[in-house]
């Protein structure tokens, strides 16, 4: 565990340098840990790490350490009870790429269908638009590169694969993943850190 | 009624401190690009977690009840009733007086406030319009912004002292906590070292410079999120200084943050302006 002073009033917690279900956890437990604590006023987690903005006039970089030392390891146990299941349903009928992605990997449609629904995922980390949520991890037979030409427009509700991860996009925009299904899932303010995400085929 | 908009000017909006307690479900901060200049509209008008309009250029408005207003930040040539009015201080507002923000004499964004506040809509508890996540919109003509009819409101003035001014060469100072281990000091050295201009993509997620190219010594890291003032450095080694409404996670290179308050003055400075970097401790 690092603790790094970024600016004034902000400091950044890394756990490790690389990214695992084990370091997901630990920063899913900081993430609540930390969230109700008096003085932080804004906690963005991902992946491996933290960045916590608090207000310099309550908190310094020091007196945040001590007190993030101490309640990590105070309560190191009650993870699980703030992880939600989410389940999306998923048609997979028109998912403009899943031809390609299916050719790249020399597999069936209905084995690229059939992985992708068979994993339970986790969120990673929410970003690159409100209510983006990372997912993780793919089944390492659908790892697919991004697009080389992006997309202008990736309709509200496409579900897609990039690299090791899959994600739905909660609103329309340009994008360079590639899309294998679509979704009426519209909650995505549910997301949060550590849930755990499934995909379930209509 | 209050104020009828009869020019949108070029980019105006409502803005107030920023939202917090939401960057976790990728919602920026938002809020005025200058918080010190934004800050003192309030003060003067002793107003309390209220709202101002971040004013580019070219704003004509027409007031349809009194009022008082504060006007802090860029020099805009704002003239009411075609009469020119410096910034830095309040003014009486009676119906039927147009306020027009002429042209630009220094700075960028000017704030105008009204005693008590624009009664506008919070999208998660802030007023400050953010377009791309759908929490209001930039102003346009024949919009209207409420606000309670005042009078008798004691006229205040900021002290000289206090006032900055945006001609002089801006230094950034830059704390070097965050990822400063990816450039080597002969990078470190090249960007403290040189000037680099304001090109025109800077807006209010951030600020694109341009000079002597500054490179990093890995590139595909894990994304992490991003402070206020973070300088991102992409493979074509040109800074971007990441602002009020930057990304809330990204995985480029971060040379180091630059001071919050360094950041509002780089608010002031437009296109083609000229900006160094310093390095900036901390005690």
């Amino acid at each position: 565990m690092e603790f790094k002073q970024v600016t004034l009033n902000a400091s950044m917690l890394y756990f490790e340098d690389s990214i695992s279900e084990e370091v997901l956890n630990r920063v899913q437990h900081a993430f609540h840990t930390m969230r109700s604590m008096e003085g932080i006023t804004d906690i963005t987690p991902s992946y491996t790490s933290l960045l916590i903005e608090y207000d310099s006039s309550l908190l310094s970089h020091e007196t945040l350490e001590n007190l993030i030392k101490k309640s990590l390891q105070e309560t190191h146990s009650n993870v699980t009870t703030q992880q939600k299941h989410i389940k999306i349903p998923t048609d997979y009928s028109k998912g403009e790429d899943l031809g390609s992605v299916a050719k790249y990997h020399d597999l069936s449609i209905e084995e690229v269908i059939h992985l992708h629904s068979s994993t339970t995922y986790r969120v990673y980390a929410i970003g690159f638009m409100v209510g983006f949520a990372y997912l993780g991890t793919l089944s390492s037979k659908l790892f697919t590169p991004r697009r080389s030409t992006p997309r202008a427009k990736v309709p509200k509700g496409a579900v897609a694969i990039a690299d090791h991860q899959t994600a739905v996009y909660p609103q329309q925009s340009a994008g360079g993943w590639n899309i294998i299904g679509h979704t009426d899932f519209d909650n995505f303010a549910s997301f949060s850190i550590g849930d755990s995400v499934e995909f379930v085929r209509i | 009624m209050a104020f009828k908009v009869l020019q949108s000017g070029l980019f105006t909006t409502i803005q107030d401190e920023g939202r917090k307690g939401v960057a976790h479900l990728g919602h920026c901060n938002s809020g005025a690009l200058d918080i010190y200049a934004y800050h003192w509209s309030q003060k003067l008008l002793t107003n309390v977690e209220e709202n101002a309009l971040e004013v580019m250029v070219g704003l004509k408005l027409e007031a349809t009840k009194p009022t008082t207003i504060a006007i802090t930040g860029a020099d805009l040539g704002l003239e009411i009733n075609g009469a020119y009015k410096e910034p830095w201080q309040t003014y009486a507002i009676k119906a039927g007086d147009i306020l027009h923000f002429s042209k630009r004499i220094t700075g960028q964004r000017a704030y105008l406030a009204v005693k008590g506040g624009f009664d506008t809509p919070r999208y998660l508890g802030s007023f400050s319009t953010t377009i791309k996540e759908g929490f209001g919109d930039k102003l346009k003509i024949g919009d209207t912004l409420p606000y309670d009819a005042t009078t008798g409101t004691p006229p205040a003035k900021v002290k000289k002292e206090y006032i900055p001014n945006y001609e002089t060469l801006l230094t950034l100072h830059v704390i070097l906590g965050y990822q400063h281990t990816l450039f080597s000091n002969k990078e470190k050295e090249k960007f403290f070292n040189n000037e680099y201009e304001i090109t025109l993509q800077s807006d209010r997620m951030g600020y694109q410079l341009s000079g002597e190219g500054v490179f990093a010594k890995s590139e595909n890291l894990i994304s992490e999120g991003i402070a206020f003032g973070a300088i991102q450095i992409p493979k074509d080694g040109q800074p971007i200084i990441l602002l009020k409404e930057r990304q809330t996670i990204g995985g480029y290179p971060k040379m180091g943050t630059v001071l919050a308050e360094d950041c509002y003055a780089l608010a002031q400075r437009g296109p083609g302006c000229k900006i160094q970097f310093g390095p900036y401790t901390i005690k």
